[in-house]
This record gives C-alpha cells, sequence and structure tokens, in this order.
C-alpha cells in the first residue's frame, strides 16, 4: 500500500514531537524549540507550529511570530545541497558577483531558493567568517575559498548530478 | 496609599498617581500629546514614538517616549520645543510614507462633502474614499495635530496587499496598518486568544495570523477588540462598513447578563450602525464579544413588525392599537388567574418587567408570570435566600485578583464573554483555576485542575470537596466563627458524604477530589463561577447550596475577589427577579399584589418559565401573553416552546419579528427595541444600568410596560398611568427595597449596583462586606443531604465542547463563494468499557445520533472519556460563529446554540469518506 498523504503527515508530526522532547537544555522556549526542530528536519514545516504551539502551551500565532521573525528558519524542505555565496565586503571586493553570477546560471535561479529539481539550495550569506580567503562560498557548510567564477559554475554543477 | 506625584508639562502643574506615565497623566489632566500606539487600559508599548516629549529632572535633560516614561516629582515635560515638534513630524512622516495621505493633503479635503465622489485629485490608491474610516480616523486627527508640512508631496508607498474579506464580520486591509500593534496587544494582554500576530520583521513586519491561515483556525473568538482598538481603517467590521455616525448613544447590551456598556453609533437614516465597547463602562472596561459587537443591528431590519395584527379567519389582519386591545381585552375575559400566564422578555427592562407583573398579579390576578430565560430558578430563590440576593456577591472585574477561580457547570467564555476577560486575565496572573464540568469548553484551556465528573453529580464531588476541607481542618476557622451560622450541623451532615462514597458516585478519584479541596482551600481568595448546564434541574438548589456552604467555609464570601458569580442567561434575569417578574416572587411583600381570590388560598406558584410552558403543553394553562423579544423560539431548554404556545386557547405576542411565535398568536403587537426606549438593565453583578432611546418608534412600536400599561387601562385597571419609563421606575424604586436610592437621573452617570437604599448611598459593590453585627445578621451554612445521583440511565450522554482553536487536529478551510467555511473530522471520545460493549475500536468512524435520528456529531472513535456512558466531542467556535454570521434570522443571537447535554445512541458510520478531509 502506497503511503499516503496523511500518514507522511503523522510520520513528520512524530519527528516533531521527539525533536520537541528532545531538547537537552533546561530552559525550553519557543525559540528553542523552533530551533530543536529545523536541527532535526532542516525546515518548521506547519506541523512544527502547531506542535511547538501545544509543548510551550503558546498560541500558534504566537509561534509563528518567532519563526517568521528569524530569517534563519525556513519553511520547505532544503534541497540536497546547500551551496551559499558570501557576498560580505571582503567577498564583494574580490568579486563575489561574478561568482553569484555563475552559480545562479548554473542552478538556473534568479535569488535564493530551490531548484526545481530540489537536488540544489542557494543561499545567499553576510558573512562566512574567511575573509582572508576572498572569495568564499560554503557547499555543505564545508568552505571553499578564492574561488573563480568558473570554479563555482563546477561545483555548483556538481550538485546538480551524484 | 503613597501620595499623588507633582510634575510640570509645558510650564503647567500637574498631579499624577504613582505609577502613571506621562502620558497617562497628561492625558488624566485634560492635556494633549500625540501618540499612536499607546491605548488606554493597555500596557504602555513605546512602539510608534509619537509621544516623545522632553523631560528634565534637575541637570539631566533627555527626549524620551511620554508613554513609556514614569512621572516622578518635580519632573519638568516640555511637549512643545523645536526639537520635539521636529523630531515629532520626522516619525509620523516615515509612518506616513507606507499609509495613503490623500485624506490629508488633498486640496478638497475641506471641500467634499463625506459623500461625495472624489474629482480625482489623488492616485487611485491614495484616495481618502478608499478607507472605510475616512472622516472618523484617529490616525488623521493624530497627524493633523503635529501640524506637518502637506504642502509639499510626501511619499506613499503602496504595498499591494490582499485585502482579507473571507473571514465572518471582520474586513481587514493591511495597506492602511501602520503596525501600532494595537489590536495584537489587545488579543494577546486583553482577550488572551493570541488569534493575531506580529509577522516577519522589519520593513515587511505586519499583523497577521500564522502562515497567513484564516481568523477561523487562528483562534479568534470575534469579539472585535482588535476593532475598536485601531486607529487606522485597516480593521473593520464589515456591516455598515461605510456608515458615518451621525451621533453617538451611550446603551447597554442586552444580549447576556455581564451588560456591557457599549456606545451605539447611530447614522442620519436613524440605523445603529456600529456597537463599540465603552470604556467608561464598569461591567465591561471597554470590552465586548461576538455578539455584542455584530449581533446589535436587528432593530434596523426591514421586516419588524411596525403594526398590530388580529387573527381574523387563520389570517393576521392590520388593526389600530385600540382595536386590538379591545381583542385583547375580549380574550382574556374573566379567565381563571391559574389558566393564564404573561411571559416577559428576557431583553425587557426593569420598568417593563414590574409593569408586567403588576399586570399580571392585579389584572390578570395569577402569579404565573416570568421572563422566557428565567431557566435556573432554584438557582436565584437559594441565592436570595441565604445571600439576600441573586446576583454575584462581588464585582465582575474583582475577578482579576483572584488567587483561585472555580467554574462549575458553566461556558462563561461563551456564554457570558466579558465575565471570562478578568477571569482569564487572573489565570495569566498565575491564579489556580479549577473547572468542574463534562464538557471541554475554552477555559479548560487555563484550568490547572480540570474534573469531569458523571454528569449529575456535580454538587456531591463539591460536598466531598468540603468534607475534604473539614476533615483536614483546612477551613477559615476565624471567618467561619465570626461571620456564619451553622457548621456544626454542616459537619454533621458530613459523614455521609465518605470520600470513598463521593468518589464511586462521581466517577472521580478521591485522591483528586482531595487534592482540588486542597487546592481551594489553600489559594485565597479563590472566587467561584457556577452555572448549571449539565445539572438536573431538580438538583439546582443542591448545586447552589454545595457551592455557597464551600465559599462560605474557606471564607470567601464579602472578600475583595473572591465571592460566587451565578451565571444566568437572559440580559436581565436579575432585574426582572427584583422587580417581582417571576412566580417564585414572595408572596405578602409589595411586589405580589395579593390576587383577588375573595379569601380563598392562593395556588400553589409555578417553578419558573419552565413549568408554565408544561402548563401549557398540559392545557392548564389556556392564555398568555408572550413578550417575544430575544426569546428562542426553537428547541430549546423550554423544549419546542412554539409547540407550546401554538397549543394555547389564546395567545398574545409582542414581536419585533414575524417568526414561529407570532404565527401562534391570536393578537400580534409591535414591539420597540433597546434603541427605542429608556429603561434599566440590572446586570449580573448587580449593576443598574441605562439603555437610552436612540430614536422614537418609526412606526407602532410600544415598549413592554406601555403595552402592559395601555391593555390595563383599556381593561379598566387603575395604577398604570405612567408617564415615562422614568416614572415606572420611581415605582419600582419605592417598592423594591434595594432600589430606593436609584432614578434615572442618578443612573445617567453611571450604573449603580444595588442594594442601594438611599440617594446618597454609593451602593455595594461588594455583599456581606461588613462583620455582622448580631447572629440574626450571621450568614448560614446549611447541612447538605446526600441526594440526587439520578438514577443511572442506560443511555449514552453526549457533552459537547467548543473550543477557539485545537492546533494539533487537522482542519481544513474551505471557499464557498466569498466566504471560507470549515471542515474537519471530529474525534468523539468514548469510554473504554462503552467502545468494548458495542466492539467499537479506536479509529472507527461513529455517528452519534439524537432520539429523533438527528445526528448530532461525527467523527473518528477515539478511547479517552472519563466516564462511561459520557460521549464528548469537541468542535471549534468558528462554527458557531459562522453559523451566526450566516444565519437567516434578522436577531440571530438569541437563538445560538448551548453546550447542552443530550442523551444519544452511538452508531458505527458506514463511510467516514463523505466526511473525510481530503490530505491535498
Amino acid at each position: 500500500m502506497a503511503t499516503t498523504k496523511a500518514e507522511l503527515g503523522d510520520s513528520i508530526r512524530e519527528r516533531v514531537r521527539c525533536a520537541l522532547k528532545q531538547q537537552p537544555q533546561p530552559t525550553v522556549t519557543v525559540l528553542s524549540s523552533l530551533l530543536a526542530v529545523q536541527d532535526a528536519i532542516h525546515y518548521l514545516p506547519d506541523e512544527a507550529i502547531e506542535e511547538t504551539a501545544g509543548f510551550c502551551k503558546a498560541s500558534v500565532n504566537e509561534v509563528w511570530s518567532v519563526a517568521s521573525f528569524y530569517t534563519n528558519f525556513r519553511f520547505t524542505p532544503p534541497g540536497a545541497h546547500v551551496i551559499e555565496v558570501c557576498w560580505g565586503p571582503s567577498c564583494h571586493l574580490a568579486g563575489a558577483q561574478g561568482v553569484l553570477a555563475a552559480v545562479q546560471q548554473e542552478l538556473n535561479l534568479f535569488r535564493e531558493g530551490e531548484t526545481d529539481d530540489r537536488r540544489a539550495t542557494l543561499r545567499y550569506n553576510t558573512c562566512l567568517g574567511a575573509c582572508a580567503l576572498a572569495p568564499v562560498i560554503s557547499i555543505d557548510h564545508h568552505l571553499k575559498g578564492r574561488i573563480t567564477a568558473g570554479d563555482a559554475k563546477d561545483l555548483a554543477g556538481g550538485l546538480l548530478v551524484d | 496609599m503613597p501620595d499623588n506625584i507633582s510634575f510640570t508639562i509645558d510650564g503647567q502643574e500637574v498631579t499624577g498617581k504613582p505609577g502613571q506615565t506621562v502620558l497617562q497623566a497628561a492625558m488624566d489632566s485634560g492635556l494633549y500629546i500625540p501618540y499612536l500606539c499607546y491605548f488606554p487600559k493597555m500596557k504602555p508599548y513605546g512602539a510608534c514614538r509619537a509621544c516623545v516629549v522632553q523631560t528634565e529632572m534637575g541637570e539631566r535633560k533627555s527626549i524620551v517616549a511620554s508613554c513609556t516614561t514614569p512621572i516622578a516629582p518635580g519632573l519638568v515635560v516640555d511637549s512643545k520645543t523645536e526639537q520635539v515638534t521636529d523630531l515629532r513630524r520626522g516619525i509620523i512622516e516615515l509612518l506616513m510614507a507606507e499609509h495613503p495621505h490623500g485624506c490629508l493633503t488633498c486640496h478638497r479635503v475641506e471641500l467634499c462633502g463625506p459623500q461625495d465622489i472624489c474629482q480625482r485629485h489623488v492616485s487611485v490608491t491614495d484616495r481618502c474614499t478608499i478607507c472605510p474610516k475616512n472622516e472618523r480616523c484617529e490616525l488623521k486627527d493624530t497627524v493633523r495635530s503635529v501640524e506637518l508640512d502637506l504642502r509639499t508631496p510626501l511619499n506613499y508607498h503602496r504595498r499591494n496587499l490582499p485585502i482579507h474579506t473571507d473571514d465572518p464580520f471582520y474586513d481587514r486591509d493591511y495597506n492602511l496598518c501602520i503596525v501600532c500593534a494595537r489590536c495584537v496587544r489587545v488579543c494577546e494582554e486583553v482577550r488572551f486568544d493570541n488569534a493575531i500576530t506580529l509577522t516577519n520583521r522589519s520593513g515587511v513586519a505586519l499583523v497577521g495570523t500564522s502562515r497567513g491561515e484564516s481568523l477561523l483556525e487562528s483562534g479568534c473568538e470575534f469579539c472585535g477588540a482588535c476593532i475598536d482598538v485601531c486607529p487606522t481603517g485597516a480593521l473593520v467590521e464589515r456591516d455598515y462598513k461605510w456608515e458615518k455616525a451621525a451621533r453617538q448613544v451611550t446603551t447597554i447590551c442586552t444580549n447576556c447578563p455581564v451588560g456591557c456598556q457599549m456606545v451605539a453609533e447611530v447614522n442620519r437614516f436613524n440605523k445603529v450602525v456600529r456597537f463599540i465597547g465603552d470604556l467608561a463602562g464598569e461591567s465591561n472596561n471597554g470590552q465586548a464579544c461576538w455578539k455584542g459587537k455584530f449581533a446589535y443591528d436587528y432593530p434596523n431590519h426591514k421586516s419588524r413588525l411596525k403594526y398590530p395584527y388580529v387573527r381574523e379567519g387563520g389570517i393576521l389582519k392590520r388593526v389600530t392599537w385600540e382595536q386590538a386591545l379591545d381583542r385583547i381585552a375580549a380574550g382574556f375575559g374573566d379567565r381563571d388567574g391559574s389558566k393564564v400566564a404573561v411571559i416577559a422578555s428576557p431583553r425587557g427592562s426593569n420598568e417593563d418587567n414590574y409593569v408586567a407583573q403588576k399586570f399580571a398579579r392585579s389584572v390578570l390576578k395569577t402569579d404565573n408570570v416570568d421572563t422566557a430565560l428565567n431557566l435556573t430558578p432554584r438557582v436565584a430563590s437559594t441565592l436570595q435566600k441565604r445571600f439576600g440576593s441573586a446576583g454575584s456577591t462581588n464585582p465582575i472585574w474583582d475577578l482579576e485578583g483572584s488567587k483561585c477561580v472555580m467554574v462549575v457547570s458553566g461556558n462563561p467564555t461563551e456564554e457570558q464573554n466579558v465575565l471570562a476577560v478578568p477571569l482569564k486575565k487572573a489565570a495569566r496572573a498565575g491564579a489556580h483555576v479549577i473547572v468542574i464540568d463534562p464538557r471541554e469548553t475554552e477555559l479548560t484551556r487555563y484550568a490547572s485542575d480540570w474534573i469531569r465528573p458523571k454528569p449529575g453529580t456535580e454538587h456531591i464531588l463539591l460536598v466531598g470537596m468540603a468534607r475534604t476541607i473539614i476533615d483536614e481542618a483546612l477551613e477559615h476557622k476565624e471567618y467561619v466563627s465570626s461571620r456564619c451560622s451553622g457548621i456544626d450541623e454542616l459537619k454533621r451532615s458530613l459523614w455521609k458524604f465518605d470520600l470513598s462514597a463521593v468518589s464511586r458516585v462521581t466517577g472521580v478519584e478521591d485522591t483528586i477530589i482531595r487534592e482540588v479541596a486542597r487546592n481551594f482551600a489553600k489559594k485565597a481568595p479563590a472566587s467561584i463561577l457556577f452555572g448549571v448546564d449539565t445539572v438536573p434541574v431538580d438538583l439546582h438548589g443542591a448545586l447552589t447550596d454545595a457551592i455557597l456552604n464551600l465559599s462560605l467555609i474557606t471564607g470567601n464570601v464579602g472578600v475583595k475577589s473572591g465571592g460566587v458569580f451565578p451565571l444566568y442567561a437572559g440580559a436581565n434575569t436579575l432585574g426582572s427577579l427584583d422587580a417581582g417578574c417571576s412566580p417564585m416572587a414572595e408572596r405578602g411583600t409589595d411586589l405580589t399584589v395579593e390576587p383577588g381570590l375573595n379569601g380563598a388560598t392562593p395556588p400553589p406558584m409555578r417553578d419558573g418559565v419552565a413549568d408554565l410552558f408544561a402548563g401549557m403543553r398540559s392545557g392548564e394553562i389556556e392564555a398568555a401573553i408572550v413578550m417575544a423579544d430575544g426569546m428562542n423560539p426553537g428547541a430549546g431548554p423550554l423544549g419546542d416552546a412554539a409547540s407550546a404556545l401554538r397549543s394555547l386557547d389564546f395567545l398574545v405576542v409582542s414581536a419585533v419579528f414575524d417568526d414561529e411565535v407570532t404565527a401562534a398568536a391570536d393578537v400580534v403587537l409591535p414591539a420597540s427595541t433597546y434603541t427605542e426606549q429608556t429603561g434599566t438593565l440590572t446586570n449580573l453583578e448587580r449593576r443598574v444600568q441605562l439603555i437610552r432611546t436612540a430614536w422614537t418608534p418609526r412606526n407602532e412600536e410600544r415598549s413592554g410596560w406601555q403595552t402592559f400599561a395601555s391593555l390595563a387601562r383599556r381593561m379598566e385597571a387603575e395604577g398604570f398611568d405612567f408617564q415615562d419609563s422614568g416614572g415606572v421606575f420611581e415605582e419600582l424604586a419605592s417598592v423594591v427595597p434595594g432600589y430606593a436610592g436609584l432614578s434615572h437621573d442618578r443612573l445617567e452617570a453611571g450604573g449603580i449596583q444595588t442594594p442601594c437604599p438611599s440617594s446618597d448611598s454609593p451602593g455595594a459593590a461588594m455583599l456581606h462586606a461588613e462583620e455582622p453585627d448580631d447572629d440574626a445578621g450571621r450568614l448560614a451554612i446549611v447541612p447538605l443531604p446526600f441526594i440526587g445521583a439520578a438514577a443511572p440511565s442506560s443511555d449514552l450522554v453526549l457533552a459537547p465542547g467548543r473550543v477557539l482553536s485545537q492546533p494539533d487536529k487537522p482542519v481544513q478551510v474551505t471557499r464557498r463563494g466569498d466566504m471560507n467555511y470549515l471542515h474537519r473530522v471530529e474525534v468523539v471520545k468514548v469510554h473504554e468499557e462503552d467502545a468494548k460493549a458495542m466492539s467499537l475500536m479506536e479509529g472507527d468512524a461513529v455517528e452519534a445520533l439524537d432520539d429523533h435520528g438527528s445526528r448530532l456529531a461525527v467523527g473518528v472513535a477515539s478511547l479517552g472519556s472519563p466516564q462511561p456512558g459520557l460521549i464528548s466531542v469537541t468542535t471549534l467556535f468558528a462554527e458557531v460563529a459562522l453559523g451566526m454570521h450566516d444565519a437567516d434570522s434578522p436577531d440571530p443571537s438569541p437563538r445560538i446554540p448551548g453546550l447542552p447535554l443530550q442523551p444519544v445512541r452511538l452508531v458505527k458510520a458506514a463511510d467516514l469518506a463523505a466526511y473525510a478531509v481530503s490530505s491535498d
């Protein structure tokens, strides 16, 4: 029997509940709960908002106000790989614009987001903290420094095929 | 009390109370500092900075927001220096960059009338006519007061946000929102619903709901508080959205016994177009509810009855009042007093009810007179007998200071909505909330202890709590010995209430009963709100006795933030009892003009309005006068009221609309509504408040007292020559002891709580506040017999619950036409034993059917009902709100279904797919 969407929803709900319960720190807040969920399943599905509301005895709206305030929370599943392009001042001076354009062209994206096949997610980053290696990109949280537009194009293209 | 603090604002000496902010003190002394995000009776927020002032304290000079700066002795505040006004203009200019302001800058502002067609001097998105609050907007006044330079064009960036018009009652246009967060804050800190919130941040921050969902899902109770505080046109009532008020009339809402003071806005065509909670209202503190906010406009309806009618040959024929009165006089003729009845309107004023009962007793010679919603006469009479008043012992807003609140068998968040506002406030401040109710209501969410006894055993549970308190010596001994009598008799009667027996009867574990009793006894002051929604009629008295005992032994009567609050149904139940409009008024008092029985013993009095209807069904009562305004003629607590009325030989109905009741009538009289009369209502905290005339009747409508007085005069009775309702009240005040100090003139300034024995008495906020002088003044604790526990029926009982939101249960919002609707599969909670008996598995589809086979609930079975025989379902409040929004009836609020327990059969449903929420 094929998994129905409802059953899948339940399994997400279970995973959310687990993540909420397994928070190690003594003080549990809406914010810590949302972070725990995002760490566990990499995004905040609708179920996360609802379950966090129940868990923290808050209304869904309060949880949403916290979740929507922070730009690092995401509400759709990320792609299989995440590529982040730094556009901080150092990288910008060292040619980040060209790098970004190359990545966007390769991934066929015009802004931050996921590719159609959900293989890659592009995110902008204001500083990856490695200005000495500018321009910098990060692929699945691994930094690559002194990158050229051509390198970036190859790396991004590599994400689309396994 | 610390002394008042004096300081100066703009060179003027101002005094304020300690703890006030500069802005509050300025407002209290009539000085104006521009402000936007501040709102009276809410916490200062300091978001908009429009209220900046310069303060000087010794050497220190600073520019601060006056709404968040506390006053201090010697503080020098300057709100008009050039620096401050420049700063303020800059702040407002930034604010206006995202708010259309054609209404300020257009050169035709002074030339156009409010209803004129735009001359197109301003771009479409910026025109004054696109704003529903054009001409009545607070933002515009504030901006004008800062004297912005409006000659150079200001920027306007339109955000192009969608306008939300698909939820009941409200229109939300966030293009007009200035994100002052007043609405979010009132929802959070006053109503405790958090149905709306601030979303996103910085430049795109906006008021909204979680994931932009409908208000139906977000937990909105549709109280309209957000609309009342909105300074712009972003939040408005959909009905009469574009209407401008020609004048404002302060009046009282007639939908429930809280008696909220409201400001009714009336337009130039004499239509009431808005109802706004009055901040000066002592019973509601500016709050209102969905009924008060959105069910006020029935007086405007075009289908109102305008003239008297008499039925001839089965058809109602229009006649003059004189002809109608002749027909009524003939119809009653010399019928025996025991065969007639007068049913007064639950919305009727004290004046109406007083004249109604006077008419019944002195003209019809009967005690058969009651209001249609006096459904709990035993509660009222027990309170009256033991505490001297059927009202609450404490004022409503005392509740916010309670440390423990117990709610028994009542649903105040729906039936007496604003009463629950201070209760929720207390709960948020840490008060211990105990809910004793088999149904899940909104308050159970706030409850620390939610006890679900078998229906009909609530009073035994309460006595069990009293037993624990006595056993563990937790009673307030000093209070009991100085103020009460009868404690020893109570103790003796408690021997029968062995906790294991109590536990067996109520189905609640004895450890839990002990725990709750300890919580209640140890947290003082504690108040009790009690209804009888789940209690059989014959146990109403026992329940009331148990509650009053519990409150007395714990020393909570006559104590601030303690006391008991009976949850009545009708808007003026208490007032009508005071006015004697009840068959249970004590014989021999001034009120009960002794029926002329020529010395014969009067027949036994009937037991409230339910008994009157029973008398109609059985044929003992043959003729009746019914005031149908605010009555629920459908299948309500009175049974099928309309069919009982149809069985009468002669029926006179005074009604606002043509409905089932008028269809059964022989004579129909047009009734005036609350907008067309002046009168008084007494709310459940004994506050007598004035309804004021908004317009004189347009046609031949007459109010209750006018109808009865003219009928009495036609029937040649004396003592009915009243000039106006003030005159009626004068007579009422001379007869009813607690009203002696009241008059319409005095009530003009605001409501006064009875008893108010003299014209210089301020009224009694709290009953029994003083220690008694002698033994006669002591409050009696009565012994309690172990009665009740009606024979266990084999039937299952459905306990319907209703809450604002259940985020963990899937709900689907579907659209029909322009509106959102809810679609959801319910969870039907069944006890394990019952499930086993009918071999029901968790997850099976089930239907609950009533005697007639109509479906009351359908859903997925789930084990977990607390009592065998009890089935519970919890639905969403939004469904009721939608029901009222879509109602066909021009006056839907009396017909809103409550949450009565109902005997049901449970059957397996063949196919749940028809009801299922599709997962897409």
